[in-house]
């Protein structure tokens, strides 16, 4: 049943390709001849968490590998970093696009919080390879999580940064997804670098928080700095002068049993797409999901013929 | 026989229960289909029932699961492990359930696809969810409690309960229209089985009618004719109006029926001839011999004369004289005898009741001259009233029982009458111990002047027998004789009994 579905991925990836006419003559000629090889072993399981920016990044690496003739089933929309990497451990998945910020802090546990990207992507992967497995390249952008407030809100309170929400009188209602409560990029962190006290989460799910933000229900809102919704430029970031919220670059955590079945040419695609997530491509591709309502698939799609990656 | 040229009727009745065999086995047949559809669809849609039992199986496995793993998560005390067990057993149940609706549709590949589909969505939510949050669970219970609050499995489930939702909708259809489907054909059928009894009901009755009036008619016709025919009535005749075995069979009793009246008449018109000839004969003998009797007479008188008035002149010829008389009387004797047997059986009897002892004792009285010189000895049983003429009856003793002192063997003659019923008639006989006969000669001793030894012998003109067989005969009853060459005879005869 599986082998249906994937031949049914497998097919609308081939139909897709060929859309694509003359430029990805080349493209198909090698998945053509690779495709052989590949389709000996098991497919790679890939999974996402779940937000639109996760399943989009999903599609991208996917798609690309498929191009290549490497068979992908894809599981989007699994749940965040707790649960997706519960899964890859526990064999359910060979790889997923995790957010390395969010790997140290909440899958390592590790709070040391390094300030540079590079070494927290070397701490991160260290800690990976302790449990077999390993992180494939980083991206460019970095999809850091930040507090937004209305720009009303943020005037009427004179906020700047974190630290002023101490200022507003009452509760500070902020909408943030589930987890926020529980995790140091959340209201531990808060709390611990912050001493905010008169802070408690209203939990939404991702994406909503910017409605709720917008009709009132939620003073602060837990944001990713990639999300579509900021292209437009109508909330109020507030600063982190105390590294609460670490920068989030993205790299594939893959499992090495994969990594050896699928061979270099895994990391060589992987690695490729990675090279081309800037900042200003995710916040497009967002916008594009969450403000245009197009399907991650089409968009990943378009962007990846656009980096003459399929 | 002639060959007609219409069907016989062999052929026809072959043709017809061929016809009505067919009827009947299409019938049965068609009945036959109908049921084995009907069980078909029985089978089958307790199938999907068994698939709709499976799936309902898979979801409530799939709610326990969740349920499980929520009041796991939730739940801060120790007594959280109490929550797993149910959906640790769920786990371990639900994929034999899944092998088995996977098994239920294997027939139907639109099911067989959206079981496909169920079952990679209960597969990632049990790998992609259910087992990975037990772990986070069991490791860090806060950051899992925080992983439940997003309804991920809640989200699923319902995914998986809309897929059911349209897998038990398209196996509840096709259960109906497999029902539907059924219940038309089993209703086609009865009503073509009902069509083909009724049909069957009405040939048979047709077979009936037309044998009826094909052969039963006509062979009543004919036996009716037949039994005129028994009874008498040559005339009958059957009407030929059909050209098959039974228009054969009318034209071979009426020819059957012509050739027999045709005999009867040549019969009948012989016979009146034998009975006119035979009266002519009779009377012819009658008259001869009454004719003859006055010569003789005449004849025997003037030999007397002659005697008695020239015997001195006739020297020697008074012997030849002597031979005249005496073969006149032996003809006067065979003439009155012969006289005697034409008025037997022409003469009307006077019938009354009369005993039979009064009659053998008037015989005997005549006879005693004889009996004596033969020095017989006679036993007379007890004998019975019979319906018959005194003086003819008593001749046919007196005959017999003059026959039985006759023909004597070298030993004491003993004759022995009695009489013993028999059905209506009282057979009596007459026993004696003399010379007996040839069995062959039994028929031919009651011809008129039959004998079966020479006159030197036994005396007698030989038309005693014949005069009495004539005289049975007239009374109804019939005459015969067994007998042992050398032992002895026994001659029988029936009378009539005396009317009650």
């Amino acid at each position: 049943m599986r082998r249906a579905l994937v031949g049914v991925l497998l097919a609308l990836a081939l139909a897709i390709g060929g859309c694509g006419g003359g430029d990805g003559g080349s493209g198909d000629a090698t998945t053509s001849s690779t495709s052989g090889d590949a389709a000996a072993g098991p497919p790679l399981r890939m999974g996402t968490k779940n937000f639109p920016e996760a399943v989009l990044l999903g599609e991208l690496y996917s798609q690309a590998l498929r191009a290549k003739g490497v068979r992908v089933v894809l599981k989007p929309n699994i749940g965040s970093s707790e649960i997706i990497h519960e899964a890859l451990t526990g064999g359910a998945l060979d790889i997923y696009p995790e957010y390395i910020g969010v790997l140290l802090s909440e899958v390592a546990n590790d709070r040391s919080r390094p300030g540079d990207p590079r070494a927290a992507y070397r701490a991160a992967k260290a800690f990976e390879e302790r449990n077999g497995f390993t992180l494939l390249g980083m991206t460019p952008f970095s999809d850091s999580n930040a507090l937004a407030v209305t720009p009303e809100f943020a005037r009427e309170h004179d906020l700047r940064t974190i630290a002023d929400l101490r200022r507003v009188p009452g509760t500070v209602r902020i909408g943030a997804p589930p987890e926020f409560a529980t995790r140091f990029e959340g209201l531990v962190g808060l709390r611990q670098r912050y001493g905010l006290r008169n802070v408690h989460t209203t939990a939404l799910a991702i994406g909503r928080q910017y409605a709720a933000l917008d009709a009132g229900r939620v003073d602060a809102a837990a944001v990713f700095t990639t999300d579509g919704q900021l292209s437009r430029k109508r909330y109020v970031l507030l600063e982190d002068p105390r590294g609460v919220f670490a920068a989030q670059h993205v790299a594939p955590v893959v499992s090495r049993a994969a990594l050896r079945a699928h061979g270099p040419q895994l990391t060589q695609v992987a690695d490729a797409v990675s090279r081309r997530l800037t900042a200003p491509a995710m916040r497009r591709m967002n916008a594009a999901l969450v403000l245009e309502g197009r399907e991650p698939r089409a968009v990943a799609d378009e962007f990846l013929r656009q980096a003459k990656l399929k | 026989m002639r060959r007609t040229l219409r069907t016989p009727i062999t052929t026809r009745v072959v043709l017809l229960s061929a016809t009505a065999s067919v009827l009947v086995g299409t019938v049965l047949v068609v009945l036959i289909v109908a049921v084995t559809g009907q069980r078909d669809a029985a089978r089958s849609a307790f199938r999907s029932q068994e698939a709709l039992t499976a799936g309902n199986q898979l979801e409530k496995s799939l709610i326990t699961i969740e349920n499980g793993l929520r009041g796991f998560v939730a739940s801060g005390s120790r007594s959280r492990e109490r929550f797993l067990q149910p959906a640790t057993r769920a786990l371990a149940a639900y994929p034999r359930d899944l092998r088995r609706l996977e098994g239920l549709v294997a027939d139907d590949p639109g099911q067989q696809e959206r079981v496909d589909r169920i079952a990679v969505a209960i597969d990632d939510y049990v790998r992609l969810w259910a087992r990975p949050l037990i772990e986070l669970g069991k490791t860090r219970p806060a950051a899992a409690r925080s992983v439940v609050v997003t309804n991920g499995g809640r989200e699923r489930l319902d995914e998986i309960n809309r897929q059911f939702g349209s897998l038990f909708a398209r196996e509840r259809q096709v259960i109906r229209s497999r029902e539907d489907r059924a219940e038309q054909r089993s209703a086609r059928a009865i009503a073509f089985g009902v069509g083909g009894l009724v049909l069957v009901l009405v040939l048979t009755v047709a077979v009936t009618m037309y044998l009826r009036r094909a052969v039963v008619r006509p062979v009543v016709t004919v036996a009716e004719a037949t039994g005129r025919l028994a009874s008498g009535e040559l005339s009958a005749r059957v009407p030929i109006e059909r050209h098959d075995e039974l228009g054969d069979l009318a034209r071979g009793f009426n020819a059957m029926a012509d050739s027999l009246e045709q005999n009867r008449a040549e019969l009948e018109r012989s016979n009146a001839e034998l009975l006119r000839s035979n009266a002519e004969l009779d009377q012819f003998a009658s008259v001869t011999s009454h004719d003859l009797q006055a010569p003789l007479t005449t004849i025997s008188m003037y030999a007397e004369l002659i005697e008695r008035r020239h015997a001195a002149d006739l020297n020697g010829g008074i012997a030849l004289v002597d031979g005249i008389r005496t073969a006149t009387q032996e003809a006067r004797t065979l003439i009155r005898d012969l006289l005697e047997y034409s008025r037997a059986g022409r003469r009307p009897l006077t019938l009354e009741e009369v005993p039979a002892g009064e009659l053998v004792g008037r015989a005997l009285e005549a006879l005693a001259g004889p009996v004596a010189a033969a020095q017989a000895q006679v036993t007379v049983d007890a004998l019975p009233v019979v319906t018959a003429d005194r003086a003819s009856v008593t001749r046919v003793f007196q005959n017999l029982v003059g026959n039985a002192v006759k023909f004597t063997a070298d030993r004491p003659p003993e004759v022995a009458i009695g009489a013993e019923r028999d059905g209506r008639m009282w057979r009596f006989w007459v026993r004696d111990n003399g010379i007996g006969m040839d069995p062959a000669d039994a028929e031919r001793i009651f011809v008129p002047f039959k004998r079966l030894h020479g006159e030197e012998a036994y005396p007698g003109t030989g038309i005693g027998l014949a005069i009495c067989e004539r005289i049975v005969t007239q009374h109804g009853g019939r005459i015969w004789v067994t007998s042992t060459p050398g032992a002895g005879s026994e001659f029988s005869f029936t009378l009539p009994a005396a009317e009650a």
